[in-house]
């Protein structure tokens, strides 16, 4: 067992890290944000760069590299706040696409030719038992109703993917945008590019079939999307622990940098674990998916509840001990902890998935 | 990045099992006579240790004629795993074989490894480190124990306390201030002391959970000769040889605590859903949340240690393990004060043994022996602080 990362995996990392530092610093997420910008020329070098189809096997058109590297992706999204649709389409929309078997359009979004979001959660929630949009047989193809909230990417994507209830079970469906009513309201990280979608007998192409293959695909994929937010979400909060430590080593009281003071050092010291424990469950998370071991649900699960410690550790802390600064709008820190706070709600909270965990654990005890 | 380790070390722990099963020590045997004490070795353990030693399963990663097999750290790794699985304390003696026998064969004579290491290897004596003093806890280079030279002979006089297993050592690993006169970490000695010299005696202290295991003990020196012969190493050199002696057992010392966790943890989940039956559906909800929670630290805790670990046997540092020692002992901590709150009045019982069992308020209480002991969790905290994150000193 090595849950360190390989030397290549440190080397893509760097890569990664290196081009969204300079291409996305915290001024562009800025510059999103106050609606003088958009992420599109961001996304056109991240194609470039064949980021969207790095998870993807070779012979569809991937980097044909393992989940594993999509989450050293996901996190370092995450360390940048980089906005765009790179994160939706790596950990929900792709692997989706995986599931479904669909060369075309895999092709297709591994190209970065098709933006594409998945349209799975419902009220927040991340199971099949969640799912009340429906999905009526017309003629030779389906047309789907109903409301997804909050769906990731939502406001740019040309396609999504959405899971629906027929008959027969829960299957899983594309409809084109043009066929969907998108509501983008504001949010606060205008970078997520969230947006409900409202389907009203949308027209759809069946992508996987009601019943236990769609169960099975959606829980897959679900799984993914956890443990990249999860990873995701554990970058932003490394960018605030970071900023946070340089601060205190540089803000001066009492004669003194604050962060020698013993009360700091120790708060430093649990925000790093925090971030490591994290860091490390993710990976492990990632790995576990990687090789389609049995470990993945649990370790999905467990992935995402260590996130939601991480950010309301993290948050919290970065916030109080930047002092008055860190209150700030001209401050960058805001733009990192409302990443790392939105990451902790969506794919399901803390709380979600501590729960699915103690019910695999037995400890869901029927009464 | 690896879920599963090579088929080569899955080989050395069949290799390891296999022996295990003729040569492990019966269950009855160990209940028959525990080891109550740090330094105390019942027949069952010397024989134990007699047979790792001679068939090089003592310390794997040794050398033969040390009592090993010249084997990798990843094969120590699950060697330690399946001792701790079968439930078989690898020694009973853990500062002996930890660090005080490995520190001999690094800096002692010939004649000291022959006659205090081998010993120790052997299972034939067992050995207390001498480290803490009233006023040197956590700030151990403030010892104030002093030992004179006085011909070919040291005299010295001075108190230890928290000694662990002093009451049934057989030596001790003694550290002096051999020289006043310089900065407090310049001035320190190791020498080795047999509990039995004139001027030594020893008090055990009893702890908290109950007084009918005493290890921890305080340890008065009045005018105690020993020969100069058994000064460790150079002399005002025992801080650079403590340093070098606790880095024997730190690479793996996040092992013992995230075992312990792990141990914890599988009989909680084991006890916990016939207590949870019994409670109100909101009550249950909340209490399933926190083992819940719990279980995530338990996981984080071996991916934690397994990535350290991977990391140090690839650079030979890994100075972010001070963390695992305070995240393993006191998720531990939360871990049994969560099922002595789950097990309300039945966990006040007490009579379970020195540890109790998982949901007894004496679990709880034993898990600050290893909250505090070794360097607090405040200590793991200022290291990670200062070592790991550059803060500056106060």
């Amino acid at each position: 067992m090595d849950l360190e990362l390989s030397d290549d995996q440190f080397a893509l990392r760097d890569n990664i890290r290196s081009v969204l530092e300079g291409s996305c610093p915290l001024s562009v997420v800025r510059a999103i944000y106050e609606g003088e910008a958009t992420s599109a020329a961001l996304w056109s070098q991240m194609v470039e760069l064949y980021w969207p189809g790095l998870g993807v096997e070779e012979d569809a058109g991937g980097l044909g590299l393992s989940f594993v590297e999509v989450g050293l992706l996901a996190e370092e999204l995450g360390r940048a706040a980089a906005p765009g649709p790179l994160l939706a389409m790596v950990s929900q929309f792709i692997p989706m696409l995986q599931q479904a078997g669909d060369a075309t359009v895999l092709a297709a979004a591994a190209a970065g030719e098709r933006v594409g979001a998945l349209a799975y959660a419902e009220g927040g929630r991340w199971e099949v038992d969640a799912v009340a949009t429906t999905a009526v047989q017309a003629g030779d193809g389906w047309v789907v109703s109903g409301t997804k909230d909050a769906v990731l990417a939502g406001a740019t994507a040309e396609v999504f993917a959405v899971a629906a209830r027929a008959p027969d079970g829960v299957g899983v469906f594309l409809v084109e945008r043009d066929a969907a009513a998108v509501e983008v309201g504001p949010r606060i990280d205008p970078g997520l590019e969230l947006a409900d979608v409202v389907l009203a007998d949308a027209t759809a192409t069946l992508l996987i079939a009601p019943g236990p293959d769609a169960d099975a695909a959606l829980a897959v994929v679900a799984q993914c999307a956890s443990v990249a937010m999860a990873l995701h979400t554990v970058g932003a909060c490394r960018r605030i622990f970071e900023v946070t430590l340089e601060y205190a080593k540089e803000r001066v009281q009492y004669d003194k940098p604050i962060g020698s003071f013993q009360a700091l050092k120790h708060r430093f010291a649990d925000m790093y674990l925090a971030v490591e424990r994290a860091n490390a469950v993710g990976y492990y998370a990632a790995l576990a998916i990687a090789e389609d071991d049995d470990a993945r649900i649990e370790a999905a699960h467990i992935a995402k509840a260590a996130a939601g410690d991480c950010q309301r550790l993290l948050a919290h802390e970065g916030l109080q001990l930047h002092g008055g600064i860190g209150f700030t709008w001209e401050h960058d820190l805001h733009f990192l902890l409302k990443r790392a706070k939105s990451g902790e709600a969506l794919c399901g909270s803390r709380g979600f998935h501590r729960a699915q965990l103690a019910a695999s654990l037995g400890l869901g005890v029927a009464a | 990045m690896k879920l599963r380790f090579d088929d080569s070390v899955e080989e050395f722990r069949r290799e390891f099992l296999d022996w295990l099963a003729v040569n492990r020590p019966t269950d009855e045997e160990m209940a028959a006579d525990p080891a109550v004490s740090s330094a105390y070795v019942p027949d069952w353990a010397a024989r134990f240790t007699r047979r790792m030693f001679d068939d090089g399963w003592l310390v794997p990663g040794w050398p033969p004629e040390r009592g090993g097999r010249n084997a990798g750290p990843i094969e120590t790794l699950v060697y330690l795993e399946e001792l701790n699985k079968a439930e078989i304390p690898r020694t009973t003696n853990p500062q002996g074989l930890g660090i005080i026998a490995p520190s001999l064969l690094d800096f002692g004579t010939p004649e000291q490894i022959e006659n205090y290491a081998m010993p120790l290897l052997r299972g034939e004596t067992a050995a207390c480190l001498g480290m803490s003093e009233p006023d040197a806890g956590s700030d151990l280079a403030n010892l104030k124990t002093r030992a004179v030279l006085d011909g070919d002979d040291f005299v010295i006089n001075g108190q230890k306390v928290w000694t662990s297993g002093a009451n049934y050592a057989d030596f001790c690993f003694l550290f002096c201030r051999t020289d006043p006169d310089v900065p407090k970490h310049k001035g320190i000695s190791i020498i080795l002391m047999p509990m039995d010299t004139p001027g030594v005696t020893v008090r055990p202290l009893t702890e908290i959970v109950s007084p009918e295991f005493p290890d921890l003990n305080e340890v008065f020196l009045d005018d105690v000769v020993l020969p100069a012969s058994n000064l460790v190493g150079e002399m005002n050199n025992g801080w650079a040889m403590a340093n070098g002696s606790l880095a024997h057992e730190r690479s793996m010392v996040w092992l013992m605590g995230v075992m312990g966790m792990e141990s914890s943890m599988h009989e909680l989940l084991e006890l916990a859903p016939a207590r949870l039956a019994a409670l109100s559906a909101p009550e249950r909800a909340v209490a399933a949340d926190e083992i819940a929670g719990l279980y995530v630290d338990t996981i984080a805790a071996r991916c934690l240690g397994y990535r350290g670990f991977a990391r140090f046997v690839k650079t030979g540092s890994a100075p972010e393990q001070a963390l695992m020692k305070a995240y393993s002992t006191e998720i531990r901590q939360d871990l049994t004060q969560v099922a002595a709150e789950l097990f309300g009045p039945d966990s006040l019982r007490s009579g379970t043994g020195r540890h109790g069992s998982v949901g007894s308020l004496e679990a709880y209480l034993t898990t600050f022996g290893s909250t505090i002991s070794a360097g607090s969790s405040e200590i793991q905290r200022n290291i990670i602080a200062e070592r790991v994150l550059g803060l500056p000193r106060a």
